[in-house]
């Protein structure tokens, strides 16, 4: 990631002396960093650091008390910026009486599609096959998680916002998530990706963000 | 105009506007309480009694004053609500939150005094008047501003949010009014002339214009003490308010 | 953006037949409400010829109320409410469809069982028509309302009461207009302006409640 992109979109995210405040009470910040693309940032911090903060402010959910953050040189949550990002969150957004198929079209509908992405193709890559028929609320937590990242890797964002993406997997879940992030980075693609620093993250990072309460 | 732009960026800061309050608020206190004591002595001293109505209209010199009060409170609350919801100062969502209660008391005054005057008048305490239906419903929209401000754990949030149901309600205001109106005409009902200023002796408007401007004062001291408070505890974790608290000298 | 809106309405009505259900409890209740009437002002038809009109349609209010409260709680909860915020589409639209589909399946129902309600009560003759009429107005105006308050409520723990607080004070004029017409066409006299009052409402409120709605869920999840 040193050398300079030799496409002129604009950085992923560019974030200048950003801060936080609820309540009069600092979060995080003053930050400085950008996320280039292709790379894989991480986000390091306790509970309570802020990480989760950080990627809702970056989304444009959560308005910065001070400072500036930039999405694709637009700022969080304006129509440009929405335009290339998809997020991970704590709570997933998966419909419980849906099934993971139809979570994942309603995705495509709503973020659009990956050219050359099948929603079936993507069920058996995150290991879903022969349930894409049942409905949600019946999955355990692993397998919502994987067709959350099932659905995250069909929509056609550049910038990928993920917050604890490696909780509730097993370790062929965190291998998944390693690899998808693999091949959103090869592609061209960024990430923001939260932890809190208890598992051990694959070589790819290219910075780390260190977050203290 | 650069003046104005100035002292109103001024006033946006919470420990200048705290300060500020301090200052003007014994002032507003003062002129509120001589006014009103003129305003009362003349409307029920030495103001005759009315020829039909006797010493029941009276009640006027607090009843149409508060009826003002809580459309012109809406008004202020509105407007600040606005500012609230585009600019996001954080003074004015204290100032509409602060004004909603008071314009709640002017209202629910009004309403009282209305029915009180009702009972001699018309022989009963409440009619579905126009008016008094209209002020009934602006009462339900004051209380449901005040709950949804109250309803948040972060009163920041709640401020805007109440806001901007404070903004929904301006627009509705007016045609609950127009309805309510209609309504009261399509079911012939009470056509009992309100109190219509058409034709009021000296003697009373001054009383009455005397109470109107007390009223208006007293919502302003009113404003600024509530607001002085809400600040303290909006912003307790700051060095201003610390500083107020070790009793350091930053009052005027 | 036609897509978006598809695959939202799409979600809703998916969502809404897998709990199929739950779209009659808002009828049961209103039944229920209905009933209650003659019991307590007994069962003479002149006077109950004479309110059924207000009756069912603050029946057909006091449903939707108790329903509205639910309309953006499931994808608070779950998280689906940041997607579809998130999503590259005007929120507003998605509010549209969210909408849409709540009307179908909560006020289509209440609007097939009124008409029924109101004969039990006695509504008669050319009165029949204009308040369903009116109910085909005031219930997506009520619902269009409704979804500005209720995104109001969203960051809110307890939001019933509240709701109704709030939602009341909106629901006069439509219930004056509303009953205003039924009322009017009982006694033969013209009923087509406080119609034409709805209409025009009506109209304002598709193009401004899913704006200020959008604008209300914005404000309510930014803590």
């Amino acid at each position: 990631m040193m050398n300079a992109s030799p496409d002129s979109q604009p950085t992923p995210i560019d974030v200048r002396g950003l801060v936080y405040e609820r309540r009069d009470e600092r979060v995080f910040g003053p930050l400085d960093f950008t996320v280039e693309a292709r790379t894989i940032a991480l986000v390091e911090g306790d509970n309570g650091s802020g990480k989760t903060t950080l990627l809702r402010v970056i989304a444009g959910l959560l308005r910065a008390s001070a400072g500036e953050a930039r999405v694709f040189g637009s700022a969080p949550g304006s129509d440009e910026a929405r335009a290339g990002t998809a997020s991970l969150g704590h709570l997933l957004g998966l419909k419980g009486d849906l099934t993971p198929r139809e979570n994942l079209h309603l995705g495509m509908g709503l973020y659009g599609c990956k050219p050359g992405e099948d929603p079936d193709a993507m069920l058996c890559r995150v290991g879903l096959e022969g349930f894409g028929d049942e409905p949600v609320r019946t999955l355990s937590a692993g397998q919502k998680k994987r067709t959350a990242l099932a659905r995250l890797a069909l929509l056609p964002a550049r910038l990928w916002l993920l917050d604890e993406p490696y909780a509730n997997l097993d370790r062929h879940g965190i291998a998944l998530v390693n690899d998808l992030l693999a091949v959103h980075a090869a592609a061209g693609g960024a990430a923001l990706v939260t932890s809190h620093g208890a598992v051990s993250f694959h070589q790819g990072v290219a910075c780390t963000i260190r977050l203290t309460p | 105009m650069n003046a104005i732009k100035l002292w109103y960026h001024k006033l946006g800061s919470p420990p200048y506007f705290y300060v500020f309050a301090g200052y003007i608020q014994p002032w507003l206190w003062t002129i509120a309480a001589v006014l009103a004591v003129a305003g009362l002595y003349g409307g029920l001293v030495l103001a005759p009694a009315d020829y039909q109505q006797g010493d029941a209209f009276r009640i006027i010199f607090v009843h149409v004053p508060a009826a003002w009060m809580s459309l012109f409170i809406y008004g202020v609350m509105a407007v600040s609500a606005f500012i609230a919801v585009i600019w996001r100062p954080k003074m004015a969502e204290v100032l509409a939150m602060e004004s909603a209660p008071i314009g709640a008391a002017f209202t629910l005054i009004a309403l009282v005094t209305g029915s009180l005057w009702g009972r001699p008048t018309w022989g009963t305490y409440w009619t579905w008047d126009a008016r008094l239906t209209s002020e009934l419903v602006l009462l339900f929209i004051y209380l449901g501003v005040i709950g949804l401000y109250h309803a948040f754990e972060d009163p920041r949030q709640g401020a805007r949010a109440a806001s901007f149901l404070a903004m929904v309600g301006a627009v509705n205001l007016p045609i609950v009014h127009y309805s309510v109106v209609w309504w009261n005409t399509l079911h012939q009902g009470t056509t009992v002339r309100y109190f219509g200023p058409s034709s009021i002796a000296p003697s009373m408007l001054w009383p009455l214009l005397a109470m109107t401007i007390a009223a208006k004062f007293y919502y302003g001291a009113s404003l600024m003490q509530r607001s002085r408070v809400s600040l303290l505890s909006l912003e307790r974790g700051k060095d201003w308010v610390a500083d107020i608290v070790r009793g350091e000298p930053t009052h005027g | 953006m036609a897509a978006a809106f598809r695959a939202m309405l799409q979600r809703d009505l998916l969502l809404a037949w897998r709990r199929r259900g739950d779209a009659l409890l808002p009828v049961l209740y209103a039944v229920m409400v209905a009933t209650l009437f003659p019991f307590a002002l007994g069962p003479e038809h002149t006077l109950l010829a004479r309110i059924s009109g207000g009756v069912v349609l603050v029946t057909v209010l006091l449903s939707m109320l108790l329903s509205l409260d639910a309309v953006f709680r499931g994808d608070l909860e779950d998280g689906a409410l940041e997607y579809l915020v998130l999503a590259p589409q005007p929120l507003a639209l998605l509010v549209a469809a969210r909408m849409l589909a709540y009307w179908l399946v909560t006020a289509l129902p209440l609007i097939a069982v009124a008409p029924l309600l109101a004969y039990m009560l006695g509504l008669e003759g050319p009165a029949q028509p204009v308040l369903l009429l009116a109910l085909l107005l005031a219930t997506p105006l009520l619902a269009l309302i409704g979804s500005v308050l209720t995104a109001l409520t969203v960051g809110t723990r307890r939001s019933g009461m509240l709701l109704a607080l709030m939602l009341l004070p909106l629901a006069v004029p439509i219930v004056i207009f509303a009953a205003g017409a039924v009322g009017a066409a009982q006694q033969g006299l013209p009923w087509v302006a406080p119609v034409a009052w709805l209409a025009a409402a009506l109209a304002l409120a598709v193009v401004l409640a899913p704006l200020a709605c959008a604008t209300a869920l914005r404000i309510a999840l930014d803590s």
